[in-house]
């Protein structure tokens, strides 16, 4: 015997008629994947931008201390000004469980840089010297006295890098560490404490008092003390500051996002629901022939269901895959769109464009069950 | 081989009005037939006649106004709409004028698309649709879809797609008239031999005079009436004999 053996060739257990009428028109099959992934890319994307934006008060979890004290009324710590009475230091550090306080200051400044108008919150940390913060921490957050570090998006809009100098309130910093960040609302920078007492103009008061616990102290036990130390301030954990600043992201855009997505969805859902009933209405006489052989209404609805469910999962596929390259495009290029593509996010989507596949199979119902089969009869 | 004692197929007073009132057309008038297991009658007519009408209700598409199928013993008639589609894929085998194949399969899954509607499937399915398109001289065209197969290679899909079921009563319509006449020999010879090997009553109704070779009965339709019945040779039409027009 000559040439190639080859085995039994394997056999589907059903005729893929849904498969094969997909593939009988692949531009117009090409054409659907192609606006559900778009639909599906339009969705991810903006939920990762949203979650991105959402994180913009995370700095706040990030800084050293685990307990904030705030001036009573506060209601997050960017919109709301914040002024403490900078004599309470010593009191607030001999309250037990206090390991170390940290005044911090934090002020919003208009800046020209460039040619670019700027809108950056300056902070600043007061941090004790003998604490030994970790490299993280004083690259970011704690920079040598005429030096300033900044977010991504700070560098991008002003175009400067490491090294470069900048003006702030008539004062020359140079950027020490650019570190990757930011968001659409305002750019963050951190200063010096020593340049912070002049450049913002702090002198008996400080805007924050930044508390780190002792070992095993509880968070709210140590809050009480604290404020009981502090008249007129309250007590938040990192955590709640950070919330209280998505909460203020939230609000300014959940109903922009929602909108957006309910967009994704529908167009999505129309594009399937399009595909579906132009390829049963095309295949109208195929299906009759299916119920004229005895087909029942399910078997040749099931064939419907599988031709929206595979523009589904392959449309929904090439949108996840595409907005993995995207929102890391994005991120990498444009910092200010800080995209955080989370992979329930994309599971969600994933499943939520299958369901819309589902339901987007039911507009060919009616069509299907007033498919006569006694016209397959007619030449 | 009928589950009751009587013929395969039996039709009394069926009746198809269309329409109402100044509109009324009755297309089919009281037609009393009997067809027996093995047995192949030809219903032949000018067109406009009532053939197709009378072919869809035996075939359970189409409900008469009035009358009765019994298939096998069964009064299809009596039946809900929903039970019907079960009748016509366990009991009847379509043949369409125009082969009705689904264009985007290939001949070999035409059949088994067939055995797959009566819930047949995987390698019982593949066998069963090799077997009918083997015994119908296809052996070499299985993978080519329906676009690569001329005409009569078509209406032999389209054959051995009636008969996978094993169906008690196979119902052709106009099978040769879209064929020349060599194609139109070879699937007449067909229809005859698979019916006869599967051992189904054949209904054929057509105006192609050459398929009294293969008929057992021929019948005549005018009007939607029978108008007489006749010995499959050229013996001109005798009045009816066990089948009325009511």
């Amino acid at each position: 015997m000559t040439g190639r053996r080859h085995g039994p060739r394997r056999q589907p257990r059903w005729v893929p008629v849904a498969r094969r009428n997909l593939l009988a028109e692949k531009a117009r099959l090409a054409m659907s994947i192609c606006g559900v992934a778009a639909a599906v890319l339009l969705i991810l994307i903006v939920t990762s931008l949203y979650r991105g934006w959402s994180a913009a008060g995370g700095v706040f979890a990030e800084l050293p201390g685990d307990v904030w004290l705030a001036q009573s009324g506060t209601s997050d710590p960017l919109r709301t000004p914040s002024f403490l009475p900078a004599d309470r230091l010593d009191e607030l550090a001999r309250v037990p469980g206090v390991r170390a306080v940290i005044p911090v200051y934090a002020r919003r400044v208009a800046l020209s840089q460039n040619g670019h108008d700027l809108n950056v919150l300056f902070m600043s940390l007061e941090a004790p010297s003998a604490e030994a913060w970790p490299a993280d921490v004083r690259d970011r957050f704690l920079p040598e006295q005429g030096r300033v570090t900044i977010d991504g998006v700070f560098a991008r809009e002003a175009g400067v890098g490491v090294g470069d100098e900048i003006s702030v309130l008539g004062h020359s910093l140079v950027v020490q560490h650019v570190y990757r960040g930011g968001n659409p609302l305002f750019e963050t920078a951190f200063l010096n404490s020593a340049d912070a007492a002049e450049l913002l103009r702090v002198d008996r008061f400080v805007n924050f008092f930044a508390l780190v616990a002792d070992p095993g102290v509880d968070g709210a036990v140590l809050s009480s003390r604290a404020v009981a130390a502090v008249p007129g301030s309250e007590a938040r954990t990192a955590a709640q500051f950070a919330a209280a600043t998505r909460e203020m992201v939230h609000q300014g855009f959940l109903p922009v996002v929602g909108v957006l997505v309910a967009i994704g969805f529908a167009i999505g859902g129309a594009v399937i629901a399009l595909t579906i009933y132009t390829a049963t209405v095309e295949k109208a006489r195929d299906f009759g022939v299916l119920k004229a052989i005895g087909a029942s209404e399910g078997f040749v609805y099931g064939i419907v269901v599988k031709q929206s469910l595979s523009i589904g999962v392959v449309g929904a596929a090439l949108g996840v895959g595409a907005s993995v390259v995207v929102a890391t495009l994005v991120r990498d290029r444009v910092p200010e769109f800080v995209t955080d593509l989370r992979p329930w996010d994309a599971t969600g989507v994933f499943a939520a464009a299958l369901l819309v596949a589902a339901l987007a199979a039911l507009v060919p119902v009616r069509r299907i069950s007033r498919i006569d089969p006694a016209t397959v009869f007619r030449a | 081989m009928s589950g009751g004692q009587g013929p395969l197929l039996r039709t009394q007073g069926l009746t198809k009005e269309f329409g109402s009132g100044r509109t009324l057309v009755r297309a089919v008038r009281g037609v009393d037939l009997t067809v027996d297991a093995g047995e192949i009658l030809l219903i032949e007519g000018p067109s406009g006649a009532g053939k197709t009408t009378l072919l869809t209700m035996i075939g359970a598409l189409l409900r008469p106004t009035s009358g009765r199928v019994v298939i096998d013993g069964l009064d299809v008639t009596a039946l809900g709409q929903r039970e019907l589609p079960a009748v016509r894929r366990r009991s009847v085998g379509f043949v369409f004028q125009t082969f009705n194949l689904l264009e985007t399969l290939t001949a070999q899954e035409n059949v088994e698309v067939a055995l797959n509607v009566a819930g047949v499937s995987g390698a019982a399915a593949h066998a069963r649709a090799r077997e009918l398109l083997v015994g119908a001289g296809l052996e070499q065209r299985l993978d080519l879809r329906v676009r690569g197969l001329s005409g009569g290679e078509r209406q032999r899909v389209s054959i051995a797609r009636a008969l996978a079921n094993r169906p008690r009563l196979l119902l052709a319509d106009e099978p040769t008239a879209n064929l020349d006449s060599r194609h139109g020999r070879d699937v007449m010879q067909l229809l005859r031999e698979l019916a006869k090997e599967e051992g189904c009553g054949v209904v054929i109704v057509s105006h192609d005079g050459r398929l009294r070779r293969i008929a057992d009965r021929v019948l005549t339709l005018e009007d939607g009436r029978i108008v007489g019945a006749d010995a499959p040779d050229d013996r001109p039409p005798r009045p009816v004999s066990g089948a009325r027009s009511g």
